[in-house]
């Protein structure tokens, strides 16, 4: 009994809930400001995000006609439920450690593939035909990330499994465990193939500058999001904003968990790696490109980051 | 203020804004899209944020004298931009026709179709007139929020 109440903790207030949200939202707003930094604007505050959040739950929510109106006004919720789920199950070293039972790697998986479906389904149940175009962006998108990201999760997982004597683990707690006790993967040379397709993978997944195209302004008009308004669209910018936290997360479980056993040190140097991941990894990389078109993306991921993820789990099993 | 934060003042300091061409010259347009983004001017820093879709929208800027040819579509944009929400006229087409005034094509003014709440002259307005105008608007949207 005190287990579930622990998990549903974790699922409603920390890691998931309240603290990701209000931790997401803040790093949009630090985006925001340090992206009109570099480009020496002014920018605005760093609460906006949360004032656009407050600001939809004003705006009316209007349901075009051709739409399926359960399915369309129900989907966002189905996206934010599973991404709170998915920031509970992520541990931060030496801070949280989920429950056993949920700290799975493939359950991750599977939910962080339902924010793309969840727009997916939005998009072709606005009936607009821009929906349906951002629809199949989303899903050639998709099907071009996922693979690459399950095969860095196996390679993580064999390497885990066989440094702890067995054959693969997909405990996260078992993985970050290994690392604190025989260093990170970041500084494992063996990794280093998964550590760069996982470099090309979270921007694809979070949907940041090059490889935004289901949601493109300026082509498809924000695609899925498009016939969307008020409370139900800020149940979208949510779901993004715990989705950042979620797959940033992760990345520093996988690859570079390290930090000091004191709580309150490891929450410091976690929120140290989140600032730095985000501030390279999406602040900079957005500003610095352009989007690519789908069948540019959709070659590319088959091509460099497939590779590199194929290449790590040959050499992780290999060695 | 007090111990409940005042969510609707809040809410007006993220003012999204949309702009319709009424069939502009797009002189208007580049005014509005590119000037006012620029870092000499930022209009994000009054949290505003230019979106693709109406359905996002709070504050229209309508740009043009209204050509016959998109009285439908920009009647049926405006409709699409949910409630509560600030109309800004920009340029001085909206108010009279501007240059294109005595055209068979145009149905300017652009009030008798559509309620607007503030006007911004000039042919094109200056960006500080525009952001001028933007804030005028954000002061009528807090009081229908």
């Amino acid at each position: 009994m005190s287990n579930q109440i622990a998990i549903l903790l974790a699922v409603l207030l920390f890691p998931g809930g309240v603290f990701a949200l209000a931790f997401g939202l803040a790093m949009k707003g630090v985006d925001r400001r340090v992206a009109a930094r570099l480009q020496s604007r002014v920018g605005p505050p760093l609460l906006q995000p949360f004032f656009d959040i407050i600001k939809l739950g004003f705006k009316r929510t209007m349901v075009p006609a051709a739409a399926n109106q359960t399915v369309f006004l129900y989907t966002p919720l189905v996206g934010v439920v599973s991404m709170l789920i998915a920031a509970a199950l992520v541990p931060i070293t030496s801070v949280y450690a989920p429950d056993p039972a949920i700290g799975n790697l493939l359950v991750l998986l599977y939910l962080l593939m339902i924010p793309g479906i969840v727009l997916m389904i939005a998009g072709s149940a606005s009936g607009s035909p821009y929906g349906a175009i951002g629809f199949s962006r989303e899903m050639a998108l998709m099907i071009a990330y996922e693979g690459p990201l399950v095969l860095i999760a196996a390679a993580v997982a064999i390497r885990t499994g066989v440094g702890m004597g067995g054959w693969a683990t997909f405990s996260l707690n078992d993985i970050v465990a290994y690392q604190q006790a025989h260093g990170s993967f970041l500084f494992d040379p063996v990794m280093w193939p998964a550590v760069a397709a996982f470099c090309f993978f979270y921007p694809a997944n979070l949907g940041i500058v090059p490889f935004d195209i289901p949601e493109a302004e300026t082509e498809v008009l924000e695609g899925p999001l498009l016939e969307y308004s008020g409370p139900v669209l800020a149940l979208f910018k949510i779901m993004s904003a715990l989705k950042k936290v979620v797959v940033l997360s992760l990345g520093i479980a996988l690859f570079f968990p390290a930090a000091p056993a004191n709580i309150a040190a490891g929450f410091l140097v976690w929120l140290i790696k989140m600032a730095v991941l985000m501030l390279v990894g999406i602040t900079a990389v957005r500003l610095s490109m352009g989007r690519m078109r789908i069948d540019q993306a959709f070659v590319f991921f088959l091509k460099w980051p497939l590779l590199l993820a194929v290449a790590s789990l040959a050499v992780v099993v290999v060695v | 203020m007090g111990l409940i934060p005042d969510f609707k003042q809040i809410a007006t300091r993220s003012p999204w804004i949309y702009r319709i061409n009424a069939g502009s010259c797009n002189g208007c347009d580049v005014e509005m899209a590119t000037t006012a983004l620029i870092p000499r001017y930022d209009i994000e820093r009054l949290g505003c944020q230019y979106c693709g879709s109406p359905k996002h929208a709070d504050i229209v800027l309508i740009s043009g004298p209204l050509t016959v040819r998109v009285k439908d579509a920009v009647l049926r944009m405006y409709e699409e931009i949910p409630d509560p929400k600030v109309t800004v006229a920009v340029g001085v087409c909206p108010i009279s026709g501007g240059i294109f005034r005595e055209s068979y094509a145009v149905l300017a003014p652009i009030d008798q179709y559509i309620p607007i709440d503030v006007n911004v002259p000039g042919c094109p307005p200056r960006p500080q007139a525009i952001i001028a105008g933007v804030a005028k608007a954000i002061a009528i949207w807090r009081e229908r929020l």
